[in-house]
C-alpha cells in the first residue's frame, strides 16, 4: 500500500514533467511573433531606437533567452541565434546557414545589410517616394533567405539606386558593400560544417526553465493581447468555471445517486427500461444543441416564452444586497448549469446502475437477503455501501468532461470563464494565456487521477501497480 | 436448451456475436440507419446539388456532376456553356435535377433566413428551400447532406488512425507484457544508437533544410532521405551488433518493460484534456481544415483501444493456441498478426463505435465554436450555429441538432448492443 502510493506519486512528476515539455513544444510551434506585432507601433521611430525597441520587447516576453536547456544542433549554427529578436529574421538566417553553412559571412552580410538600412533611414524626406520604395525592399531582403528573391531583390535596388543621382550618391557606397557581401556569401560556402553535431549547454537561462519555474509560482507571463499579467485574467475567468462545474457536479451526483439506485433495484422492469432509454437518450444528446435549443425557444420573445436571459452573467452595480445579487446570478446561470449537469447526470447514473447490478451479484447480498433483511436494509446498507466507492472515483473521469463541456457552455452562454478566455485568447492569438489553461486542465487532469487510484487502492488493497 | 447450445457450438465465435447482435431490435435498426447515412456521404452530390445530374441543351447530353468530378482530376476542363449563368436559369429541353437543387455553398440572395414554411422567392416549386436557409440563403437541407459526409469522414478516418495506433500499442504491451520482449544487450543498445543517430543525421540536422525543400515542393524527396538514413543507420548499428554479440556481456539478454512503457504513454495521453489540446493545436495552425481535426483527434483517441486491445491479450497469452503456436516455433511477429489480434480485434469494435461517437460529436462542437472548419466546408455543428447567430430561425437549430443527435444515438446504441453480444453474463441474468 505504501509503496504503491510512493511510487504513484514518483511518476506523477515524470509525467507533469513530459506533458508540460509537450505543451512547450506545441506553444514553440506558433508562427506568431509578439515583438513583430506590438513593433508596429514604433513604425516612425528612428533606425536605432527601433532595434532598442525590438530588443525590449524580446526582453519583456522573454524571448531573448535561448529556448531550452541545451541546444543540439550542426557547428554550423551559431549559440547566439536566439538573441535575434524578430522570428523572421531568426528564421531567415537559419534558412540562409542550411544553404550555405558559413555563419561568419552571413553576419557580414547581415551587417551590410543593416548598414544599408541605415543609411537609406537617413535618406532626407524631399525623397520620400524612393525611401518608402528602398525601404520596402530592404524589410524583404532582410525577411527572405532564397537565392532568386534576394538577386532579383538586390538587382531592383540597383535599377532604384540608378534612376535618381542624389539617392546613387546618397547610398551607393554601403549598397556597394552589401552586394559584395552578398556574392561572397554565395560563393565561400562550408557545407561541411552543417554535417558536424554539436551540442551547447545554456544553463537554467532559458524560456523553458523560465516558463516551468515561473508557473509554479502562479506567475504565468504577460498576455500578448493587452499585456496583462495572465494570472490575473485566468483568477477573474476561474472563478466563474469552479462556480459552475461545482454546482453542476453536485447537482449531477445529488441526482444520479438516487436514479441509478432505482433503475438497479428495478432492474428488468419497465421502470428500469424507461429510465435507462431515457439516460441513454441524455447520454448522446449533444449540450451545445440542448444549450442553442434553450437559447432560440426560451430566451427570446419569438415564441412567446422569454423567460431566461439569453447570455452573460448580469451587471450588477455595487449597491446590489447579497439576496439581490444571488437571485440575478442564480437567474443568468440556471441554463448553464442545467446543461452541464444533464450530460454528467446521464454518465455518472448509468455507472451507478452498473455498480448496484455488480454487488447485487455478488454473495454477501444472498447472505443478507436470507438471512430475511429488509429490503430496503439490502440496498443501502448492503449493496450501496460498496457501490459507492467506484461512484466517488468516477470524479476523476468526470471534472475533466465537465471542465471541457464548460468550454463549449461558457462560449454559448457567453459567461466570462475559462472556456471563454481560452477560445477568445485563440482566436486573439494570445498564446501565454491558451498554454498556461491547457497546463492547467491538464494538472488537474492527473490530480483528479492521482485521487481516484488512491482511493482505490485504498478501498482495495490488491491494486497493485501498472 | 440443449439443442440451442448444439447449435451455437457449431458456429464459429464471429458467427454467434453477429447472431446475437442481430437479436437486438435496436442493433439491427441502428445498423440500417448507419447504411443510410453512409449512403448519403458517399452520393451527397447526386442528393443535394446546384447542378443537374442529367440535361439536353439544343439536343446535346450533359451530366454536369460527373463532369464535375472529371474537372476535379484534371481530366477535362469546365464546359465552356456552363461558364456564365445560374445552373437554375438555362433553357434544358429535358433536366434531371437532384432531389435537392442547392451545393451547400449556393447563395440565394432572395431568401435569406428563410423558414420551411415561409412563402420563399423561387422559380420553380423543385427549387423549394425544404428545411429552409441560413445565412446569405444557404439552404439547410444542402448543407445536412453534406455534413454527413464530413461526420462520417471524421468519424471513421479518426478512428481508423486510433485504431491502428491503439491495436499496435495494445498489442505490443499486452502480448509481451513487461518480461515478454526480450532482446541481446547487443541489438538493445545499438538499436537505441541506431535510431538516435538516424534521426539525428536524417532528421534534426538537416531540419531547416528540409523545411526550404517543403518549400519548393519537393519535400517527398527530402523525405525519402530522411527515411533513408533512419534505416541505413538501423542496419548498420545492427549489423554492428551481431559481431558484438560474440562477447558474453553483450549477449546477454535483456527484457524491455514494453506494458510500462506503454502504460506511461497512455497516461500522458490522457492526462491532457482533448478538447483543450485540440484548441491549442488548431489554434497554431495557420489554415486549419477538417482533416487535421481528424488528426488529431486519432492521435488522441487510441488510449482507450490500446488498453481494451492490453487487457483482451493479456487474457489471450496464457490460453492454449498461443503456446501451441510458439511450441510449434512461429515467430512473435506473427502469432502477434495470425493469432493474438484478430482474437481480440472483436472487442475492439465496442470501442470503436463509442468512438466514432465521440469524434463526431466533438468535430460539431469544435465547428460549432467556429474552429477547425474551413470556409468552404458546412458541418453539422456550423449550420447549429448559424441559429445561435438568428434566434428565430428555429429551423436551424432543430435539423442540425436532430442529425447529430441521431448519428450520434446510433453509434452508442451499435456499441451498446456489440457489449451485450459479446457478454455472455448479461444473458443469464
Amino acid at each position: 500500500m505504501f509503496t504503491y502510493l510512493l511510487k504513484r506519486l514518483l511518476l506523477f512528476f515524470p509525467t507533469l514533467i513530459i506533458i508540460s515539455l509537450i505543451i512547450f513544444g506545441i506553444s514553440r510551434l506558433s508562427s506568431i511573433d509578439p515583438v513583430a506585432q506590438q513593433l508596429v507601433e514604433f513604425e516612425e521611430l528612428s533606425f536605432e531606437a527601433l532595434q532598442k525597441e525590438q530588443q525590449l520587447l524580446a526582453k519583456k516576453w522573454g524571448l531573448d533567452k535561448p529556448v531550452f536547456y541545451f541546444t543540439l544542433s550542426s557547428k554550423a549554427y551559431p549559440d547566439t541565434l536566439h538573441k535575434i529578436g524578430l522570428e523572421v529574421e531568426r528564421q531567415a538566417c537559419e534558412k540562409l546557414i542550411a544553404q550555405y553553412g558559413n555563419w561568419d559571412k552571413i553576419q557580414l552580410y547581415r551587417q551590410a545589410l543593416f548598414d544599408f538600412e541605415a543609411h537609406v533611414y537617413q535618406l532626407p524626406d524631399s525623397l520620400s517616394n524612393q525611401k518608402i520604395e528602398i525601404r520596402a525592399k530592404t524589410g524583404q531582403l532582410i525577411s527572405n533567405y532564397k537565392d532568386v528573391v534576394l538577386t532579383s531583390l538586390l538587382e531592383q535596388l540597383q535599377t532604384i539606386l540608378s534612376d535618381n543621382t542624389i539617392v546613387q550618391t546618397k547610398l551607393f557606397l554601403s549598397f556597394e558593400r552589401l552586394n559584395q557581401s552578398y556574392q561572397t556569401l554565395k560563393t565561400n560556402t562550408t557545407l561541411q560544417l552543417l554535417y558536424l553535431p554539436s551540442f551547447r549547454w545554456h544553463g537554467l537561462n532559458n524560456q523553458y526553465h523560465h516558463w516551468i519555474s515561473r508557473f509554479f509560482i502562479g506567475d504565468f507571463g504577460l498576455s500578448y493581447y493587452d499585456a496583462r499579467p495572465v494570472a490575473d485574467r485566468i483568477l477573474e475567468a476561474a472563478k466563474w468555471t469552479v462556480l459552475l462545474n461545482l454546482i453542476s457536479i453536485f447537482l449531477a451526483y445529488l441526482l444520479s445517486i438516487p436514479l441509478g439506485v432505482f433503475s438497479a433495484v428495478k432492474r428488468g422492469t419497465a421502470w428500469d427500461s424507461l429510465l435507462s432509454t431515457l439516460l441513454f437518450m441524455l447520454y448522446s444528446l449533444p449540450s451545445f444543441w440542448v444549450a442553442t435549443m434553450l437559447i432560440v425557444f426560451i430566451t427570446t420573445p419569438e415564441f412567446g416564452m422569454d423567460w431566461f436571459p439569453t447570455a452573460g452573467v448580469g451587471r450588477l452595480d455595487d449597491s446590489a444586497s447579497f439576496w439581490q445579487r444571488c437571485w440575478s446570478y442564480a437567474w443568468h446561470l440556471t441554463l448553464p448549469v442545467f446543461c452541464l449537469t444533464y450530460t454528467a447526470l446521464a454518465f455518472i447514473s448509468r455507472q451507478v446502475r452498473g455498480g448496484m447490478l455488480d454487488v447485487f451479484g455478488k454473495d454477501y447480498i444472498r447472505t443478507a437477503r436470507a438471512k430475511g433483511l429488509s429490503n430496503s436494509k439490502v440496498v443501502w446498507k448492503h449493496s450501496f455501501r460498496n457501490a459507492l466507492f467506484p461512484i466517488i472515483t468516477l470524479f476523476a473521469s468526470v471534472l475533466p468532461a465537465s471542465l471541457a463541456g464548460s468550454v463549449i457552455i461558457e462560449n454559448i452562454f457567453s459567461i466570462p470563464g475559462m472556456g471563454r478566455l481560452a477560445l477568445s485568447a485563440i482566436f486573439q492569438a494570445d498564446y501565454p494565456v491558451v498554454f498556461t489553461i491547457l497546463l492547467i486542465t491538464a494538472i488537474l487532469t492527473m490530480i483528479g487521477n492521482l485521487i481516484a487510484d488512491i482511493l482505490y487502492s485504498w478501498a482495495d488493497p490488491r491494486v497493485t501497480f501498472t | 436448451m440443449t439443442t440451442e447450445s448444439s447449435h451455437t457450438t457449431a458456429q464459429s465465435y464471429g458467427q454467434r456475436i453477429r447472431m446475437q447482435f442481430f437479436k437486438s431490435r435496436r442493433a439491427k435498426w441502428s445498423l440500417r440507419i448507419v447504411y443510410v447515412l453512409l449512403f448519403i456521404a458517399v452520393f451527397a452530390d447526386f442528393i443535394a446539388n446546384e447542378k443537374p445530374i442529367y440535361c439536353q441543351i439544343e439536343g446535346i447530353h450533359y451530366f454536369p456532376i460527373l463532369h464535375e468530378y472529371a474537372e476535379n482530376l484534371g481530366w477535362t476542363k469546365k464546359e465552356k456553356r456552363f461558364l456564365r449563368g445560374e445552373w437554375q436559369d438555362y433553357e434544358y429541353e429535358r433536366v434531371i435535377f437532384p432531389p435537392i437543387t442547392y451545393s451547400p455553398s449556393s447563395i440565394d440572395l432572395y431568401n435569406k433566413y428563410k423558414s420551411p414554411f415561409e412563402e420563399q422567392t423561387i422559380k420553380a416549386s423543385h427549387f423549394r428551400h425544404w428545411l429552409g436557409t441560413v445565412d446569405v440563403g444557404k439552404d439547410v437541407a444542402a448543407g445536412l447532406v453534406h455534413g454527413t459526409r464530413i461526420a462520417m469522414m471524421v468519424g471513421i478516418i479518426a478512428m481508423l488512425i486510433a485504431s491502428i495506433i491503439g491495436i499496435l500499442m495494445g498489442a505490443l504491451a499486452g502480448y509481451f507484457g513487461d518480461d515478454g520482449f526480450e532482446l541481446t544487450r547487443a541489438k538493445c543498445w545499438m538499436g537505441l544508437f541506431g535510431i538516435l543517430v538516424g534521426l539525428l543525421w536524417g532528421w534534426w540536422l538537416p531540419w531547416n533544410s528540409i523545411l526550404l525543400a517543403a518549400e519548393e515542393e519537393q519535400f517527398f524527396i527530402a523525405f525519402l532521405k530522411g527515411i533513408g538514413i533512419l534505416i541505413l543507420s538501423l542496419i548498420l548499428f545492427f549489423l554492428l551488433a551481431k559481431g558484438l554479440e560474440r562477447s558474453p556481456f553483450f549477449s546477454t539478454k535483456v527484457s524491455i518493460p514494453l506494458d510500462i512503457l506503454v502504460m506511461r504513454l497512455i497516461e500522458v495521453f490522457n492526462s491532457v484534456p482533448t478538447i483543450f489540446i485540440l484548441l491549442a493545436i488548431i489554434a497554431i495552425l495557420e489554415k486549419s481544415s477538417i482533416f487535421h481535426v481528424m488528426l488529431v483527434i486519432g492521435l488522441l483517441r487510441w488510449t482507450r483501444i490500446a488498453r481494451f486491445i492490453r487487457s483482451e491479450l493479456l487474457r489471450i497469452r496464457s490460453l492454449g493456441f498461443i503456446e501451441a503456436s510458439k511450441a510449434m516455433g512461429f515467430s512473435n511477429v506473427r502469432i502477434l498478426a495470425r493469432h493474438a489480434i484478430p482474437n481480440a480485434l472483436t472487442p475492439v469494435l465496442i470501442t470503436i463505435a463509442f468512438g466514432i461517437a465521440a469524434a463526431i460529436l466533438l468535430e460539431s462542437a469544435l465547428s460549432f465554436l467556429g474552429i477547425g472548419v474551413g470556409p468552404d466546408e458546412m458541418t453539422w455543428g456550423k449550420l447549429l450555429n448559424y441559429a445561435r447567430m438568428k434566434t428565430s430561425a428555429w429551423w436551424a437549430a432543430i435539423f442540425p441538432g436532430m442529425a447529430i443527435f441521431i448519428t450520434v444515438t446510433v453509434f452508442n446504441l451499435i456499441g451498446d448492443g456489440l457489449s451485450d453480444a459479446l457478454d455472455p453474463n448479461k444473458h443469464e441474468r
